[in-house]
C-alpha cells in the first residue's frame, strides 16, 4: 500500500470520534466484519488508527477506497464545512432522463482533459444527493488529498452544493465539468452560504414553512413561549401589541421552524439620511458600510428580536426576505434617493 | 511627546489585557536588577510547587525588568515600566536563545491627577497591559501584590467609554489606507444570540464625525452621543432594529480596536500616547 494512502487513512481516522469509528468504518465496508472484530476500540486512537492502516494494508487499499471513507466522515460531519450554492440553467425546457452513469463518465472526462492529476469519488445517498469528492494536484504533482473539494449535486433539481477547496482556482473547472455532465449551460452562484447544508436544501427546496398572509389575526396562544400570568390581578396592559407582533411575525416568518443559517451580510450603499434635528451629515454621496448578522441560528434570532422589545414590527423586509429570496448576501443600493423604503438589491 | 518608534514596535499589533493598578509602595527605579531576580526566584519556586503554568520542566524562565523612558504623558509622569518573560530552554547560557513568552508593562500618560493625591514613597503607574499565558499574569501579579502592597484589577470598558473612543479614533486623520470603522454589538438575553457587525468605511465615517464635531481637538459627550445616534438612526432606516438597545462590546478603527472585556489592541504608534492617556484616565477612574 502506498504511503501516502496509509498516512492519510491514518489520519482520517484520527479525526472520527471513538465511539463513532465503528459505525463508521461498516458503513464504509472496506473492512471485512471479521477484521473489524480484531480492533480494539478501547485504545487510545494513535493506535486505533495504526491498526486500521494495518488491516488496510492486509486489503491493498489505494487511494480510491480511502477517498469514500473521507465522503463518509464528511458525510455525516457536513456541518463543519461551509457550503455555497449554485443553480445550474437548462437552455431549453426538456426534461432528460438522468442517467447517473453518464454523468460520471462525462463528469471525470471533462475534468481530466484539463487536468490530468485528480481523485474523483462519487457516493450515492438516499435522497437522491450525488457526493462528490475531487482532489486537485497539478501537471506536475500527485492531488493533495487534505483540500479537497465537495459537490452534492440533486440530480432532479438545478442546485449543486459546494464546500470548495482552498485552492481557489479549482472551481471554474469543478463548475464546468457540472454543467457538461449534468447537460446544462449555465451555472451561477447564489449569494447564499452556510455550515448547515440540510438548511441551505431546506431553502431551495422550499422545505420550511413560508411566510404567507393571514386574514384573520389568531388568538395569542400560550405556545410560543409566553408565560401565562398565573395571578388573574396582574393586567398586561401591552396585550394587544404583544398580539400585533406576533402576528406580524408569523405573517413574515411563517409559523414553522425556520431553516437555520449562521449569518446574513449587507453591503450597504444608501444614502445617510438622519433626524433632520440632528444637523449631521447631509452628502449627496452614498454611505458606504458592511453589516453582518451572525447567530447559531439567525432566523429564530431575528424572529425574537421584535418580541423582546429591540426592533419593530414588522421586520425590515431586508431580513424577513432571506429564506424565500433564497440568499443571506446582499447589495443594497437606494432607488429613487426620495423614499428611504424602496430599497434595490441588485 | 514622541516615543521612539523602534522601542515601542513591540507594543503594537499584540492584544493587551487591561488592569487598574493602585500605588506601588517603596518601589525603586534603581533596584530593578534586583527585583527581576526576585522575581525570577518567585516564578521558579511556584514551579517547583507545581502551582504554575503549563511550560514543559526543561524550560527556565528569565525576567527582565526595563525602563520605557519614553511612554509617559508629562514629567510628572513615571515612566513606564516593562516586565518580560522569556523561556531558555535548560542547558543553554545564551541569551539570545530566549524566547519571549510573555510581557506585562505598567504605564502612566498624563495621570497627575493620581499622581498629585498619593503620599511619598508610593509610585504611580496605575495602567498595566499584559500579554501571554494568563497564568504567568497571575503569578507576576501577585508578586507585585505582595511586594509593592498593591492591587490589580481587571479594567472592563463601558459602551460608553466605546463610544468614546470609536468616535474620537473615528476621526483621526490617517495617511494611508485605513480599516473599516466596526462596531460589534451583542444581543445575548434572546433565545439564539445575536451578533451584529456594523463596519463604515473609513472615509465615510471620518466625514460624518467632521460635521458633528464643532471645534477641533475638543470632544463633548454630546458631540460622541450625536455621532452614534446617527449611525443607530441610519441603520433602524434599514433594519428597524434598535442598536441602541444591543450592547456594544467591541470596537475597532485603523487606530486601535478594544474590547469591553478590557482588551486593547493599538495599531498606529502616531497615536499610541493618545491611546494611553485615555485608558489611564479610564483605569484611574476604576482606583479612586
Amino acid at each position: 500500500m502506498d504511503e501516502t494512502v496509509a498516512e492519510y487513512i491514518r489520519r482520517t481516522v484520527l479525526k472520527i470520534p471513538k465511539d463513532e469509528l465503528k459505525m463508521m468504518l461498516q458503513k464504509w465496508g472496506f473492512l471485512s466484519e471479521a477484521q473489524l472484530q480484531t480492533l480494539n476500540f478501547h485504545q487510545i486512537k494513535d493506535n486505533i488508527s495504526q491498526e486500521v492502516v494495518q488491516l488496510c494494508e492486509e486489503n491493498s487499499a489505494d487511494i480510491k477506497q480511502a477517498a469514500v471513507l473521507d465522503i463518509i466522515y464528511n458525510h455525516i460531519y457536513q456541518n463543519k464545512r461551509m457550503w455555497s450554492v449554485y443553480q445550474m440553467k437548462k437552455s431549453g425546457e426538456e426534461l432528460e432522463y438522468f442517467d447517473i452513469t453518464d454523468f460520471k463518465k462525462k463528469f471525470k472526462r471533462r475534468l481530466r482533459s484539463a487536468l490530468k492529476n485528480v481523485t474523483i469519488t462519487f457516493k450515492e445517498y438516499e435522497d437522491n444527493a450525488i457526493w462528490i469528492r475531487v482532489a486537485w494536484g497539478t501537471p506536475h504533482k500527485k492531488p493533495n488529498q487534505y483540500k479537497p473539494s465537495y459537490v452534492v449535486y440533486h440530480s432532479q433539481t438545478p442546485y449543486v452544493f459546494i464546500s470548495s477547496s482552498v485552492l481557489k482556482s479549482t472551481l471554474p473547472l469543478l463548475c464546468q465539468a457540472l454543467i457538461v455532465a449534468s447537460n446544462y449551460h449555465d451555472i451561477r452562484e447564489m449569494e447564499l452560504r452556510s455550515h448547515s447544508l440540510n438548511s441551505l436544501k431546506d431553502i431551495v427546496f422550499k422545505r420550511y414553512s413560508q411566510n404567507f398572509q393571514t386574514c384573520s389575526p389568531k388568538p395569542l396562544q400560550g405556545g410560543n413561549g409566553e408565560p401565562e400570568n398565573a395571578d388573574t390581578r396582574i393586567v398586561e396592559e401591552n396585550r394587544s401589541e404583544k398580539e400585533r407582533i406576533h402576528r406580524l411575525n408569523q405573517r413574515a416568518f411563517g409559523s414553522g421552524p425556520q431553516p437555520k443559517l449562521e449569518f446574513a451580510q449587507y453591503r450597504l450603499e444608501t444614502m445617510f439620511k438622519s433626524d433632520p434635528k440632528m444637523d449631521v451629515l447631509d452628502k449627496k454621496e452614498p454611505f458606504r458600510c458592511l453589516v453582518k448578522f451572525s447567530s447559531p441560528h439567525l432566523l429564530e434570532s431575528l424572529k425574537s428580536l421584535a418580541p423582546a422589545g429591540m426592533a419593530d414590527a414588522p421586520l425590515s423586509p431586508l431580513l424577513t426576505c432571506i429564506p424565500h429570496k433564497a440568499r443571506n448576501y446582499f447589495k443594497i443600493r437606494e432607488k429613487g434617493g426620495l423614499y428611504p423604503e424602496s430599497f434595490v438589491s441588485p | 511627546e514622541k516615543a521612539d518608534p523602534q522601542k515601542t514596535a513591540f507594543l503594537l499589533r499584540k492584544a493587551w489585557t487591561l488592569y487598574s493598578v493602585t500605588p506601588l509602595y517603596g518601589f525603586r527605579r534603581a533596584r530593578l536588577r534586583d527585583y527581576a531576580r526576585l522575581l525570577g526566584a518567585f516564578i521558579a519556586a511556584e514551579k517547583q510547587k507545581g502551582l504554575a503554568v503549563e511550560v514543559g520542566a526543561e524550560l527556565d524562565i528569565k525576567v527582565a525588568l526595563s525602563s520605557l523612558a519614553d511612554i509617559r504623558g508629562s514629567e510628572l509622569d513615571q515612566a513606564a515600566l516593562l516586565v518580560q518573560l522569556s523561556s531558555r530552554s535548560r542547558g543553554s547560557s545564551r541569551s539570545s536563545e530566549d524566547k519571549p513568552v510573555w510581557w506585562g508593562w505598567f504605564c502612566s500618560v498624563f495621570g497627575d491627577e493620581l499622581s498629585e493625591s498619593v503620599p511619598e514613597h508610593f509610585t504611580c503607574l496605575p495602567l498595566f497591559l499584559s500579554h501571554g499565558a494568563e497564568s504567568y499574569t497571575a503569578l507576576v501579579g501577585s508578586w507585585f501584590q505582595k511586594t509593592f502592597d498593591c492591587c490589580f484589577r481587571r479594567l472592563a470598558i463601558s459602551p460608553l467609554n466605546l463610544s468614546w473612543m470609536v468616535a474620537m479614533w473615528a476621526g483621526c486623520k490617517l495617511d494611508r489606507a485605513a480599516s473599516a470603522v466596526e462596531l460589534v454589538f451583542s444581543v445575548p438575553c434572546l433565545a439564539q444570540p445575536l451578533d451584529i457587525s456594523y463596519a463604515i468605511h473609513p472615509e465615510d465615517a471620518k466625514v460624518l464625525w467632521d460635521t458633528v464635531q464643532k471645534t477641533p481637538g475638543e470632544i463633548t459627550q454630546e458631540e460622541v452621543d450625536v455621532f452614534m445616534d446617527s449611525l443607530y438612526a441610519h441603520f433602524h432606516r434599514h433594519f428597524k432594529i434598535h442598536l441602541s438597545a444591543a450592547k456594544l462590546v467591541k470596537i475597532s478603527t485603523a487606530i486601535a480596536s478594544a474590547h469591553c472585556d478590557g482588551i486593547v489592541k493599538i495599531l498606529h504608534s502616531q497615536y499610541l500616547p493618545g491611546v494611553l492617556m485615555l485608558l489611564t484616565e479610564l483605569a484611574i477612574s476604576q482606583i479612586q
